[in-house]
């Protein structure tokens, strides 16, 4: 039982994986989308940068802001693609447990917005006049704080994609009912960055933990009711 | 006995889609259902395909609540409906492959391969299935609902759209089908190539199921003169 529930998530996330770089529209557009929204701020508060401190809140702004709005382009496409032709219910009629398809697609939706974050966060960083003051180490915590933020984002985006997708007009309602709910994940993640750019550390225990806290409760709450949303 | 489905109605909003539709289908029956556009055999499919909860009513696949344990009778089901179930990106090989891994198939690249090849897809193996016609694509649906040899296979329209080739090969797949032992059923509102597979016929007009007779109680030509008397009674109504 545990064998055919690793093997139906494996093959699960590596069919998203695939079907996400085999058509490179997302790919492609939510870097264009994520470098533009690091372009704009670098142009409206450059070529002359505030000191260090303000280049910290500036950048943790930017790629919170970037990342937030190319999660939703991912989140919207991905579930169009699963609805289109109805591929969705062909996965259904596997027999797999509803709950394992949404943790596989919450695997997958992480690891393609993390890797766009490893890409397009060297690029804000040097945009915005940081990169030669922030350590590897700096950068992996930084890189940590990132992808925590992206799972508890994606726990409770692919819940509420799953549901607003099926319905006119889902993609914007995505971001209407997704935006208000992840609102403490995104605080405690640009706090996190913030810290660690100015600070070169987490100063702040309080942010860290309510980031880990809420992402881990929303992706047990998610995945418990991931049955009823995708079924019904 | 393989599928029973008794008195399953579907409501949306206030409207009956389905209105206590009854039937079986035992191993190697063919159930036709014949009815015309908007009758409501789509959704009689899905409910019975699992992908719609009925409103109310029963269904057993090989003796299990089908409503209470979904996922427990899913891959007992072979399923055609007017989407492919698959990802058009994709070749059909590829999604052979991911739905076989997903169900568990044994020796699964064989079983794609012969499949691919036994509905004539050979040269299309790793062709995007975007890029496929009609015809094609109903191939692959096929092949892609026998993938993981289930003992029920559910046919909506599967003639629909289809040219004099395509309409023999699916006519000789359902009949070797049957041959196999597989409980069939099909919606159509072509009566003469229901008349040829079917053994069991039904009517569907606005929602309600009637069973009409058996294959060997009945001629294409009668069977055609009751759908047409039906359909004529309906719109006069």
């Amino acid at each position: 039982m545990i064998k055919k529930t690793f093997r139906q998530i494996g093959a699960l996330i590596r069919k998203d994986l695939g079907l996400q770089f085999r058509s490179k529209e997302t790919l492609v557009l939510i870097f264009v989308f994520s470098v533009l929204v690091v372009l704009i701020f670098a142009f409206a508060f450059g070529p002359i940068f505030p000191e260090k401190g303000e280049r910290g809140k500036l950048a943790a702004s930017v790629l919170w802001a970037a990342f937030v709005f190319a999660g939703i382009i991912t989140l919207n496409r991905s579930f169009t693609a699963e609805r289109s032709h109805g591929a969705l219910h062909g996965i259904r009629l596997t027999g797999v447990d509803a709950s394992n398809l949404y943790l596989s697609k919450v695997v997958s939706t992480v690891i393609f917005l993390f890797l766009l974050e490893i890409v397009v966060t060297p690029i804000a960083l040097q945009f915005l006049d940081l990169l030669d003051v922030v350590t590897v180490g700096i950068l992996l915590k930084l890189f940590g704080v990132l992808g925590i933020g992206t799972l508890g984002f994606c726990a409770v985006g692919v819940l509420l994609a799953g549901m607003s997708t099926s319905t006119n007009g889902g993609e914007s309602l995505l971001s209407v009912i997704l935006l208000p709910i992840v609102i403490p994940i995104i605080m405690g993640g640009a706090k996190c960055t913030v810290s660690l750019l100015v600070t070169g550390e987490l100063a702040n225990g309080f942010w860290l933990n309510l980031l880990i806290g809420y992402s881990l409760v929303f992706l047990a709450s998610a995945y418990l009711l991931a049955g009823a949303v995708i079924e019904e | 006995m393989h599928l029973r489905a008794s008195q399953l109605t579907k409501d949306f909003g206030h409207r009956s889609i389905v209105k206590n539709a009854t039937l079986s289908v035992n191993p190697g029956e063919v159930v036709t259902i014949f009815g015309p556009n908007g009758a409501g055999k789509t959704t009689l499919i899905k409910i019975l395909a699992t992908l719609l909860k009925p409103t109310s009513g029963e269904l057993e696949i090989e003796g299990t609540d089908a409503i209470e344990d979904c996922s427990g009778v899913r891959n007992m089901l072979g399923v055609v409906i007017h989407e492919t179930l698959a990802y058009p990106a994709f070749s059909p090989y590829e999604n052979l492959k991911f739905f076989g891994q997903m169900y568990g198939v044994k020796q699964l690249e064989q079983r794609a391969t012969t499949l691919l090849t036994e509905v004539g897809l050979q040269r299309f193996v790793h062709e995007p299935l975007h890029i496929f016609s009609r015809g094609m694509t109903q191939r692959f649906m096929i092949a892609r609902a026998l993938l993981h040899r289930p003992s029920v296979l559910l046919l909506d329209e599967p003639f629909s759209g289809l040219d004099a080739a395509a309409k023999q090969f699916v006519l000789e797949r359902i009949a070797q089908e049957q041959q196999d032992g597989k409980g069939i059923i099909i919606t159509t509102h072509n009566t003469e190539l229901g008349y040829l597979v079917g053994t069991t016929f039904f009517f569907m007009i606005n929602g309600e199921l009637e069973e009409v007779a058996q294959r060997d109680e009945i001629t294409a030509e009668r069977l055609l003169l009751m759908y047409e008397e039906k359909m004529r009674s309906n719109l006069s109504v």
